[in-house]
């Protein structure tokens, strides 16, 4: 007799266990696929936005560079250091990878070699396109 | 007789108090079940999410970062080269095809983030919506070739790429669908970018400026094509 009744008490503990993985199951699949498309959506802006901020310095750079290149001055040659260093800052910065681990501490002297670098040329900059907004609707020089 | 009148309407038999037992019985376990299941699905839903945001978060984090890269670096250039004209003389206006050309190139910025969005915000539909949009739009381009001569045997359907991972790439320059709607925007902001990298390559050889950027710019520009 007792054996009989623990089956039945098995028996609806199993089913309501399986009716409950079932939906989780199903529930799982649809939440890995909001998940995804989510998560994608915000690291595509992220990305994005970070890649057009870094993008924007080394071209910004590389042209300095091309353009002074020829210039043998004191002046010119301290500007081309510094545009080298901001260059090579830059090649060495794995920004597009959002899983390194100095993101945003590289990103800071990314930024700060850019601030020295526009002084040196004496080019006046305005950065708040370039924190709040990645670079959208223009910039000013 | 109005008692009749219920028991027809109840589709129960009032004198069975057994059968009622059961009846009712069952559907109470019915409900139980249901909401076991639903309960399951809410479960479901949130260790899902939680499973794939990082993994979503990266993926498109690794797309967007690819696909400002050739923009971010023009603008750039563009802006650097402003500043040029600027600083060399001070007394002349900058050339209206620099001013002109960045504004371009800031527009076209400013679409393909909005292209981007859109393209997350709706996700690529499944095949079998994609079988019907390629019937109606007439479509017969495709990169494998297999549909190329005289039709395809395999029938409509049979091109389709991509379609495990139905949310589709995002990269701009190359666009991997295999079919093209009429407002793809990723076709139309892929020719742009090329159209304004020329466009910066005639502004600085009109300019007389280094050869070099010429060079970069033209690498620039093969990487998008």
């Amino acid at each position: 007799m007792a054996h009989k009744s623990e089956d039945l008490f098995d028996c609806i503990l199993m089913a309501d266990d399986r009716y409950h993985v079932e939906g989780y199951r199903e529930g799982f699949d649809e939440g890995k696929r909001q998940g995804m498309i989510d998560g994608r959506k915000h690291g595509a802006s992220h990305g994005a936005k970070l890649s057009m901020e870094v993008s924007f310095y080394y071209g910004f750079g590389i042209t300095w560079k091309c353009l002074l290149q020829n210039n043998t001055d004191v002046k010119a040659r301290k500007r081309l250091k510094a545009l080298e260093s901001l260059l090579g800052l830059i090649q060495k910065f794995p920004h597009e990878e959002p899983q390194y681990e100095h993101l945003q501490e590289d990103m800071e002297k990314v930024r700060a070699k850019f601030r020295q670098v526009c002084s040196l040329l004496n080019v006046p900059t305005d950065f708040s396109e370039y924190v709040k907004s990645g670079g959208s609707g223009g910039i000013s020089f | 007789m109005s008692w009749v009148k219920s028991v027809q309407y109840s589709g129960e038999d009032v004198f069975d108090e057994d059968a009622d037992d059961i009846n009712l019985q069952d559907k109470e376990w019915k409900y139980n079940m249901k909401k076991r299941v639903r309960d399951g699905y809410v479960d479901g839903i949130d260790h899902g999410k939680e499973a794939s945001l990082q993994l979503g978060f990266n993926m498109g984090y690794r797309e967007g970062a690819a696909s400002t890269m050739a923009i971010g670096q023009l603008k750039g250039i563009i802006s650097a080269i402003q500043c040029w004209c600027q600083l060399q003389r001070p007394d002349t206006p900058t050339p209206a095809s620099v001013t002109d050309l960045l504004q371009r190139v800031v527009k076209h910025e400013d679409s393909l983030m909005e292209a981007m969005r859109t393209a997350l915000e709706n996700p690529i539909p499944s095949v079998s919506d994609v079988s019907e949009n390629m019937e109606d739009l007439g479509v017969g381009e495709v990169e494998s070739g297999c549909c190329g001569d005289g039709g395809c045997s395999k029938g409509s359907d049979c091109c389709r790429k991509d379609s495990d991972m139905d949310l589709g790439p995002i990269l701009p320059q190359k666009p991997r669908l295999s079919f093209t709607l009429p407002t793809d925007p990723f076709t139309i902001i892929g020719e742009s970018l090329e159209q304004l990298l020329q466009c910066c390559m005639d502004i600085v050889s009109e300019l007389g400026l280094s050869q070099e950027l010429i060079r970069h710019l033209q690498q620039l520009k093969s990487a998008t094509e």
